[in-house]
Order: structure tokens, then C-alpha cells, then sequence
């Protein structure tokens, strides 16, 4: 069949997705370059960009960064331990430790709140720090949210994107056969090194492509930023919807550009990270 | 076969675009010019129409008081269906100016829930429809003209008639603090006796933004000198004051000034948790229905500062393309009527101030406002009006929240 078919054929999907998806992006360029705004803009063309130099802006774009690798490391670092011991568990356990899915089902927002809940000064935590007589008012116990390291948007990611992890992980481990961990134990390496060797180089795959899943939400995500997120820096979604909603017109093509920024981001970090996994992995089988 | 699969599959996507374009082109609008007709025959022409009133929907109580009051009272009056829909104000204002640029002339929003900088966004993309107030009998009767022609120091000209009124004031918990400041250079001393019992919402939060710029009349003598419209020269002599003072505080706020709450509602969230001793709202009666909510105990009192508390008016309006105006109109002139507002005072049904002038009432209406029991945690429009100063010009709000960012955030 000719290629003009195909196209023909794929029109009703393919018609939707340039008008809206294209069209969408396209007037997001437009508009950080001064076009085809709903209002009138004195600004430059490359004003918008040029705004993005100033240094909060840098600022936010370096903490958004940390904490996305922050979040995404530690969910899948954690997430692979865990899969790997809810597959050693025996069968009926294993049932159990469905457990382990609920965050999956609880919206982003709502995982905002149960952290908002435990770790505020006046929160959970606190709150038995002070009975077990730890510190002597609740207000006393070190700040865990909001003291300016995003720890509490990363608690927060961390424990919703766990579970993900671990499912997408508990796919990859139902194909490896448990015979090769029994072999390992019985020449008798130890439980790091059979992790190591045997199973972290079965879930690679599965360990990649949560990151990038992981990684790249967690750049952009507005939900938990608007609830856990730090006056300065701030994450780069919550800055965004400042500059478009809440600032003058006159910054909607910074807002614009900001968003523009964001998606070659995340592409370039696509292409960079996906042949930076593939160089090491062939590395590692010529060895 | 093949040929017929890809002729169905071009056949539905031109349906698709042209579902699309059929979204943008509606029926024209009726061509009548409702500014010159006799308010009669506009009331005629509402009658059995349905307005659609775009309003912000984070309150529940008013929410509330709008479906069944207003919407009751337009059913039962002039035979108009009220359907509102909750939209934030910005968010509203965009969807016009989109509309503006497509040229779309029949829009779907008839009336606005709005003021200050969206007003003044909406006005200079031209996209609201007027001059409307004067052709709306009750605003000739009720509102104080000169207290309705700006709105943050922008001009009204007639495109937005008042809905009601807010002033700032600060609450505490009487059980807590026995004594709160009430002066900004009090507030000072007493945020440094008192280390992380204050912060303030982060601008542009519409209430830390107001926060800061009470302080910015304060410290630098007072409101008069800002009314003229923008001064760079006086704004750069004047707002280092400013910086200086919040700068000096910075240390001694809630998590040592490192973080601000995000918004007004997490800043009474920490109020109410026992975080912060002080909080704050542009709304006068706001302590009182968290008290009524069961947020706040009841004995929370609020209270203005002696130098100087904000007021303002805000407003509705019509957009460029509403597609029913003489229904707007109507609901316009109902909102200023004196029976919508003295509901509107009523604590258990909104408790926001009136957007006309009570004086200009008759006298039994007028006893009747006066009658209204605002609760203990409140204090009456006139025992704030001492304290009232009026809102910046909107330039000066700008320069504002962008030096606060600046010199005090950053």
C-alpha cells in the first residue's frame, strides 16, 4: 500500500493531533517571540528569552532539575530493592504485599496531603517527636518541608512513584528464572552481589525507562510543587503559572518561552540519557 | 476495500474539521444596540433568557447563595435562568482575550465576576462591552459614583458596575495572643519578640500582594501622594523603605523567611494549625465563617491596622461577545438592588459588604442593614471605615510585587 494510503488511512487520528497538539506548540513558540499574542506587546522578539537569564529564573531551572534526578533516583533506586523482594517473597505473601500498590491509585495531589499531614511543624511527626520528648514544643522539630531543599516535594515523589517502579520491575523479574539467583546463592555469593550481578542487569530496561518516565514528569508537575513547593527557588511549573496567570500580559511571552525551554529539555535529555544507557550497556558486554 | 477504508477515513476527518470550524462560527448575534434602548424593553428582551455567569467557585457559601438567591430571585422576577459557572478570574479573562484575537463574536459568558488587574487586562485587549452602568436604573439610584470610577487606580468608564466590597483586616485568637500589634512599626517589634509566629502570602497572592502594599502606605507617609497614577521617580525614592522593613523581619517569619506560604489559604491553614499567631484576609467577615466552618475557634476576633487598611470595590461585567446582553443587564441592575445586597450582608448567606451606598437608602432599608448581625469575630463596615485607605494604581501594584520579588524574595 503507497504511503499516501497509510496517511489517508491514519487522517481521523493523525487530523486532531496536528491541529491541537502542533497547533498548540506552535502558537506556544509564536507567543514566546512576541507573535500572534491576544494583546497588544511592546517586547522584542528574543525579549522573552532574553528574560529567562535572569538569575531566579537560572535558579529555578537548576533546583527543577535537581529535584526531578533527585525524586527519579531514589524512586527507582528504592523501587528496584523492593521488586526484588516482593518477588522473593513466597507465593501466598505475595499476595499481600499488594499493599505496596496503593499509592499508585492515590492522585498526586493526595499524596501532597498525607505529607502535608506527617511532616509539617505541626504535623504527625512532629507532634510524637514532642511526646517521645525529642524536642519540647512541636514547632521545635527541624523543618523537614519548605527549609528550602525540596525535601518535601521528593518525599512526596518518591513515595507515589515507588510502587510504579516496583510494577514495572515485577514484569521484567516474572521472566527471569528464580534457578539463576538459587545457582548464585549455592556457589554462595552474597545477597548484594547476586542483586548486583544477576537481577539489576535483568531489570536494566525497566530501571531506564522509569527513570525517563519519572525524570521528565517530575520536571514539569505542577500539583505537588503548588502545595510543597519553596518560595525560592521555585520549581519551574509553579514560576510558569505565575508568569502566565498571576503577573502582567506583558510576561506571557517569558511564560511561553519558559515552556518552550522546558520541552527541548526534556528532548535533548531523552536523546542524551537513551545513548548514554545504550553506551554503557554494550560496554558492559564486551566485558 | 482498501479504497473504501481510506475514503471513510478522509470522509470522518473533514467531518472533524468541520465540527471544528462549526464550533467557531455560531449564529449572529442580534444586532441591537442595548446602550441606546429604554431599560423597559430591555427587560422585555431578557425576559425567558438564560444568563451565564462566569464567577470565581472556591467559596461554597456564596456558590450557594448564588443558586438559590440570585438565581431564584431572576427566575422569579424577570423569568431569567441563572447558570453559573465556577471559573478563576484570570482564567476567564484569557479565555476572552483568545476569543478577542479569533474575532469570535458570539462568545458563551454573559456576565463577569471581576476587578483590579483582570479588569484591567480585559479593558486594554478591548474585550468587554460597554459603557453599560449608567443605563441600569439602580446604579443611578445606589452607588456612590465617585468611590465606582476606578478600580485599582484604573478607569472604569462604565464597563463593570459594583457587586461589593471588601477592606482588609488581620485576626488573631484572643485564647493565644492578648495583645496583637496593630501598627507596622508595631508589627516589627513584635514579629522580633515573637521568631517565627508571622509570615505574610507570597506575592502576587492577591492577599501578601495587599499585605505589602499597606505597608508600602505606611512607611513612606501615606496613600495621598500614589493616587496621581505612576511615579518612577517618587516609586524609587520611596519603596527601598519598604525592602528595608521587610528585609529587617525576613529573619524572624515563619520558617526564618526561607519559605512563604503559596497562597491565603495555606496561610490560614497554618493559622489554624497553630503554626502562625497572625492571620490575614481582604475579606472583613472571613473569621467569622471559618469560625462558622469549625476552622477557627471562636474565639478568633479580627481587627484592622490604625495606619491604614485597604478597601475596594468589586465588580461584574459583560463581555465583548456576550451572546444574551440585555439578560446581563438585568442580572447587573438586580445585584445592585438593595434586597440582593442586604442578602449578601447576611453572615450565613455570603457576609460581603455592600457595593452601593447605604446612606443613599431609604430609611427603613437603611435600619435594615444596620440590623444585620455581622458576629462577634467581625467588625462592622463602619467601625472599619476609619481605617479604610483606598487601592493603588495598578502600575504601582506591578512595580510592587516585582521589586518585592527582587529585593526581598530573592
Amino acid at each position: 500500500m503507497s504511503a499516501r494510503g497509510t496517511l489517508l488511512k491514519f487522517s481521523p487520528l493523525l487530523a486532531p493531533f496536528l491541529l491541537l497538539f502542533v497547533g498548540g506548540l506552535a502558537l506556544a513558540v509564536a507567543q514566546s517571540f512576541g507573535l500572534w499574542l491576544p494583546f497588544p506587546y511592546e517586547g522584542g522578539r528574543l525579549d522573552a528569552y532574553r528574560a529567562l537569564l535572569q538569575p531566579y529564573l537560572l535558579a529555578s531551572i537548576g533546583f527543577s532539575v535537581y529535584v526531578a534526578l533527585a525524586s527519579a533516583a531514589a524512586s527507582v533506586g528504592i523501587g528496584a530493592v523492593l521488586s526484588y523482594g516482593v518477588w522473593r517473597l513466597p507465593r501466598r505473601l505475595e499476595t499481600a504485599a499488594v499493599v505496596y500498590k496503593v499509592p499508585l491509585i492515590l492522585p498526586h495531589i493526595a499524596v501532597a496531603f498525607i505529607i502535608l499531614v506527617f511532616w509539617t511543624k505541626s504535623g504527625f511527626v512532629a507532634s510524637v517527636g514532642h511526646h517521645l520528648g525529642l524536642v519540647d514544643t512541636p514547632a521545635d522539630f527541624p523543618s523537614v518541608l519548605y527549609s528550602g531543599n525540596g525535601l518535601g516535594m521528593i518525599l512526596a515523589y518518591v513515595y507515589k512513584e515507588v510502587p510504579f517502579v516496583v510494577i514495572l520491575c515485577h514484569a521484567a523479574l516474572k521472566r527471569l528464572d528464580p534457578r539463576l539467583v538459587q545457582t548464585a546463592h549455592m556457589f554462595g555469593a552474597r545477597e548484594t552481589h547476586v542483586f548486583r550481578a544477576a537481577v539489576l542487569p535483568h531489570l536494566r530496561n525497566s530501571l531506564h525507562t522509569a527513570f525517563l518516565i519519572l525524570f521528565l514528569y517530575t520536571f514539569g508537575a505542577f500539583d505537588i510543587p503548588f502545595l510543597l513547593g519553596e518560595s525560592t527557588p521555585g520549581m519551574l511549573s509553579i514560576e510558569v503559572y505565575n508568569l502566565y496567570f498571576r503577573k502582567q500580559l506583558a510576561d506571557r511571552p517569558t511564560a511561553m518561552a519558559v515552556l518552550v525551554l522546558m520541552l527541548l529539555f526534556s528532548a535533548v535529555f531523552i536523546v542524551l540519557y537513551t545513548k548514554v544507557a545504550a553506551r554503557l550497556s554494550s560496554r558492559e558486554r564486551k566485558l | 476495500m482498501k479504497r473504501t477504508i481510506a475514503l471513510f477515513s478522509a470522509l470522518l476527518s473533514l467531518a472533524l474539521l468541520l465540527a471544528l470550524a462549526a464550533c467557531s462560527s455560531g449564529p449572529e448575534a442580534g444586532k441591537t444596540d442595548w446602550r441606546t434602548k429604554d431599560f423597559a424593553e430591555v427587560e422585555q428582551a431578557a425576559r425567558g433568557t438564560t444568563v451565564r455567569w462566569y464567577m470565581y467557585g472556591g467559596w461554597e457559601h456564596v456558590n450557594r447563595w448564588v443558586d438559590n438567591y440570585v438565581a431564584g430571585e431572576l427566575k422569579k422576577r424577570y423569568d431569567i435562568t441563572l447558570v453559573r459557572v465556577p471559573m478563576d478570574a484570570p482564567e476567564f479573562v484569557n479565555k476572552l482575550l483568545t476569543e478577542k484575537s479569533a474575532d469570535k463574536d458570539v462568545g458563551v459568558i454573559d456576565l463577569l465576576w471581576i476587578n483590579g488587574e483582570n479588569f484591567r487586562n480585559a479593558r486594554q485587549a478591548d474585550a468587554l462591552w460597554g459603557p453599560y452602568a449608567d443605563r441600569l436604573p439602580n446604579y443611578g439610584k445606589y452607588v456612590d459614583k465617585k468611590l465606582a470610577t476606578r478600580d485599582f487606580g484604573f478607569p472604569v468608564d462604565g464597563y463593570e458596575t459594583p457587586y461589593g466590597q471588601a477592606q482588609f483586616v488581620y485576626e488573631y485568637d484572643t485564647a493565644r495572643t492578648v495583645e496583637p500589634p496593630a501598627t507596622f512599626e508595631a508589627l516589627l517589634a513584635w514579629v522580633k519578640e515573637h521568631p517565627g509566629r508571622f509570615t505574610y502570602p507570597q506575592p502576587p497572592d492577591f492577599t501578601g500582594s495587599a499585605f505589602i502594599r499597606q505597608a508600602f502606605y505606611a512607611l513612606t507617609g501615606g496613600h495621598q501622594q500614589y493616587m496621581k497614577g505612576f511615579d518612577q521617580q517618587l516609586f524609587d525614592a520611596n519603596a527601598p523603605k519598604l525592602w528595608a522593613y521587610l528585609n529587617e523581619m525576613k529573619p524572624f517569619l515563619w520558617e526564618a523567611g526561607r519559605s512563604y506560604p503559596q497562597s491565603s489559604a495555606a496561610l490560614d491553614t497554618l493559622f489554624a494549625r497553630g503554626e502562625v499567631d497572625l492571620d490575614m484576609s481582604y475579606h472583613p467577615l472571613h473569621a467569622q465563617s471559618k469560625i462558622l466552618e469549625g476552622a477557627y475557634p471562636k474565639t478568633v476576633r479580627s481587627y484592622p491596622f490604625r495606619d491604614g487598611s485597604l478597601f475596594n470595590l468589586h465588580f461584574v461585567a459583560i463581555p465583548f461577545n456576550a451572546p444574551n446582553k440585555p439578560g446581563a443587564m438585568v442580572a447587573a441592575n438586580f445585584i445592585l438592588s438593595p434586597e440582593c445586597q442586604l442578602s449578601k450582608l447576611e453572615p450565613s448567606n455570603w457576609g460581603d459588604y455592600p457595593g452601593i451606598d447605604v446612606g443613599k437608602l431609604p430609611p427603613d432599608m437603611r435600619e435594615a442593614f444596620d440590623a444585620v448581625d455581622l458576629g462577634e469575630a467581625s467588625m462592622s463596615p463602619a467601625k472599619l471605615a476609619p481605617y479604610a485607605v483606598p487601592e493603588i494604581p495598578a502600575d504601582y501594584l506591578e512595580a510592587l510585587e516585582a521589586g518585592w520579588e527582587a529585593h526581598v524574595l530573592h
